[in-house]
């Protein structure tokens, strides 16, 4: 035994290595004619039915898994943006809304503090130093994702250069004032004419981005998944096609592998349709009665905001301030219409259609009314030579009808609603994620049922063959 | 089969070399910033053509005035004053020492508002019935020819060409233009102002005054007067240049500050009154007569002793 094979052995390496160039060349050989072959193989056994029978099979089996796999895939993303929208997008909106009232509110609020007289208020002060730590914040909340999107990117830059600069010409314009000197006022002018050229509109565009991206994402959210859709019936089709050829081909009526693909895909149709059917209507829901409406109160907040900062600004010229008068009257007539009941404010409180978030509009409606007369009254006093006076009424929080009291409770009315509106698109769009559940491993397991019972069915049909 | 390694070995190291030849390029700049643009009050503008040529009319004397009547004629302006019950005045509310805002009170104080309250005194018998309206500069002959105010008493200069439109009460205050600079600057006068940048407030006296004594010096117009001393301050130009008595009020806002050069040109503070109320300029004359006699000292005692030395009030001249 060991001679032999000694005996063997040294002519083995000159056939190895004699064999060693040969599949090498072949081996590109082969895989250069393999696609000619492959058509060429199948073509010849596509014409016996054997052959043809298991091209049918195959093609199944990989439609089955395709649809599988791209509905498993589809259902999971459309759960990662549902997610998105809730963890990522929708609170990003929010925060560039935050940035833009807080911004709008620190300006008025700074107004008003110079109006006030002797020793700057603690209650404005503390109001103007929660605006710009929230505006600063919300800021850096809102920069985290503006990078894929160049536009925001540069209102954010305009916004972070910006901003310390406002804040120090507001320093500065304070310290001046303690030591009473008129330049201050002129320092806070520069500050006000820096928020409202530049910052304002930077934040503003920025909210537009921020709502029109959600909005975007929420459409993603409730589309029909066509890809997903043409696959399956595609599947649904071809196995349906299959049994009928089969029961031509064998005279057998049923095949049970192939009847319980059939019923699986079917499933598949039902729960998917059903389930994404729900969700979109919960997501578009979330998005009428959330979004949306957080949209309208928003700008209806912000034109307030900027309608009271022109309110102080008026004040503020002492008598050149025609044109600050003429754009309150402009802003209050967007923010809730000419008597405090229409205008976006109007519009929510429609939108609303006796939602949650009713009572709260109502109310701001309500104030928006007080608050209107209380301006007519300040202009009034201050027409007629009573500035004093109508500096009270336009600044003291703690007369009732007064213009600060009234606008207050508009500010805080309307911040509730929007909270409530918020509220309302976390519940829906949350909903229609549940919609969801098992959805995607559903669809995986009764596509590989299709696929198993595609194999058996063909199986047992081949076998006949044999 | 060790040489075949080293070989490789070599060879993927010359690799890396080659590969490491290459520059790393420059670490990447997070956020590139190559300037910042400094806030500028609003409104404030660089001034390509000025006229420099001053007014030069010919046979008008812009000091003389109507001559002081103390009537109130039923149906007379003074009269329509009296039944509104205050008086509408146009001034100042940014111009310390003037015109200005005391922010501790949250009043208007100033030379020019104790001249104003004193013509509400002596027409309505009480010093606070004054609607005050704040302007600026450029609004105080529109405001009187739209007669939304009463009179303007606002570091008024009397100019012939003002008189073309408006009415003035005799000359209550002769104040000079001179230039404020930086304590640290090298200007000494108005001639050293060539290739600077001037502020001076839009449609005043002071920023044609300026072109025509220093032609290269680059004019930057703003609202009011502290929006030029807030553009001194933030290093956006090297001086101010206006009447002393304006000027004394910023260096007091500012000790980093100083006032330089003798006063260049004589500026005639009337009271601004709509050309068609004859009778009101004679009645603010009358006014001011009174006024010369104390109220005037002690005015200026509470304001510019101090800060301009010791004066007394211009005698009126009448047509």
């Amino acid at each position: 035994m060991t001679s032999t094979v000694t005996g063997r052995g040294p002519s083995v390496p000159p056939s190895g290595r004699r064999s060693e160039p040969r599949p090498t060349r072949s081996g590109v050989g082969w895989l250069l004619e393999l696609p000619a072959n492959a058509v060429r193989s199948v073509a010849r056994s596509a014409k016996a039915t054997p052959g043809r029978l298991s091209l049918i099979a195959t093609g199944l089996i990989v439609l089955a898994l395709v649809t599988g796999l791209v509905g498993t895939a589809s259902v999971l993303n459309r759960d990662n943006t549902i997610n998105a929208l809730i963890d990522h997008r929708e609170p990003l909106a929010a925060a560039a809304q935050e940035v833009y009232g807080s911004l709008s509110d620190a300006d008025a609020t700074a107004a008003s503090a110079f109006l006030s007289t002797g020793t700057e208020p603690p209650e404005l002060r503390e109001r103007y130093e929660l605006d710009i730590a929230r505006a600063g914040a919300a800021l850096a909340k809102a920069a985290s994702d503006s990078g894929t999107v160049p536009e925001a990117a540069e209102q954010v830059a305009i916004l972070s250069q910006r901003m310390p600069v406002y804040t120090g010409l507001i320093e500065t314009a304070r310290a001046n004032n303690r030591q009473g000197f008129p330049s201050g006022a002129a320092y806070l002018r520069e500050a006000s004419e820096l928020m409202r050229s530049q910052l304002l509109p930077a934040a503003h565009r920025l909210y537009e981005i921020d709502a029109q991206r959600l909005v975007d994402e929420q459409d993603t959210a409730s589309g029909v998944p066509w890809l997903t859709a043409v696959l399956v019936f595609g599947l649904l089709a071809a196995l349906i096609a299959a049994q009928i050829h089969l029961k031509r081909r064998t005279n057998r009526v049923f095949n049970i592998g192939l009847l319980v693909a059939s019923i699986a895909v079917g499933l598949s149709i039902l729960w998917g349709a059903g389930a994404l059917t729900v969700q979109s209507v919960l997501v578009s829901s979330g998005r009428s009665t959330g979004t949306e409406q957080a949209d309208l109160l928003v700008r209806a907040r912000i034109a307030a905001l900027q309608a009271r900062a022109d309110e102080t600004l008026t004040l503020v010229a002492r008598g050149g301030g025609e044109s600050y008068d003429k754009e309150f009257g402009e802003l209050f007539g967007q923010f809730a219409g000419e008597d405090g009941q229409g205008g976006l404010l109007g519009e929510a409180r429609r939108g609303a259609e006796g939602g949650p978030e009713t009572t709260h509009i109502a109310s701001a409606a309500n104030h928006a009314t007080t608050w209107l007369r209380a301006h007519a009254e300040v202009r009034r006093l201050d027409n007629t030579g009573n500035y004093a006076e109508a500096v009270g009424l336009a600044i003291d929080g703690t007369n009732e009808k007064g213009a600060a009291a009234a606008f207050g409770r508009v500010d805080g009315d309307l911040v509730s609603a929007i909270g409530v509106a918020r509220q309302s698109f976390l519940d829906e769009t949350t909903n229609g994620s549940r919609a969801l559940t098992l959805l995607a491993p559903g669809f995986a397991v009764l596509a590989a049922i299709a696929a198993l019972g595609t194999t058996l069915g063909f199986r047992e049909r081949l076998r006949e063959y044999r | 089969m060790n040489r075949n390694i080293r070989w490789s070995v070599l060879l993927a190291a010359t690799a890396a070399l080659v590969a490491g030849c290459g520059s790393p390029g420059a670490p990447v700049d997070p956020a590139p910033i190559e300037s910042v643009q400094r806030p500028m009050p609003p409104n404030a503008a660089e001034e390509s053509d000025v006229d420099g040529g001053g007014s030069t009319n010919d046979g008008c004397n812009p000091a003389a005035s109507l001559g002081p009547s103390g009537n109130i004629p039923s149906g007379s302006t003074m009269d329509e004053i009296r039944q509104r019950g205050h008086l509408i005045v146009g001034v100042d509310q940014n111009t310390f020492l003037f015109g200005f805002r005391n922010p501790t009170t949250g009043k208007l104080e100033g030379f020019d508002i104790d001249i104003a309250k004193q013509v509400a005194k002596e027409l309505l018998g009480d010093p606070e019935a004054v609607q005050f309206k704040a302007i600026s500069s450029a609004q105080r002959i529109p405001t009187l020819t739209e007669g939304q105010v009463d009179i303007v008493v606002r570091t008024f200069s009397i100019t012939c060409e003002r008189l073309e439109d408006i009415n003035f009460s005799t000359v209550y205050y002769v104040a000079g233009q001179r230039v404020l600079v930086n304590k640290d600057s090298d200007v000494e006068g108005v001639g050293d102002l060539g290739g600077k940048r001037v502020c001076a407030s839009k449609t005043s006296t002071s920023l044609p005054n300026v072109v025509q004594a220093a032609p290269e010096a680059k004019p930057i117009s703003v609202d009011d007067w502290s929006d030029c001393l807030v553009m001194l301050q933030q290093g956006q130009v090297d001086a101010v240049s206006t009447d002393d008595t304006i000027l004394a009020g910023m260096a007091e806002q500012d000790p980093t500050t100083k006032i330089v050069g003798d006063r260049f040109t004589d500026e005639l503070y009337g009271i601004g009154i709509p050309k068609e109320n004859t009778d009101m300029v004679r009645y603010v004359n009358h006014v001011l007569d009174k006024v010369r006699g104390g109220p005037w000292q002690d005015s200026y005692r509470t304001w510019l002793l101090d800060r301009l030395g010791s004066a007394s009030p211009p005698r009126p001249e009448y047509q």
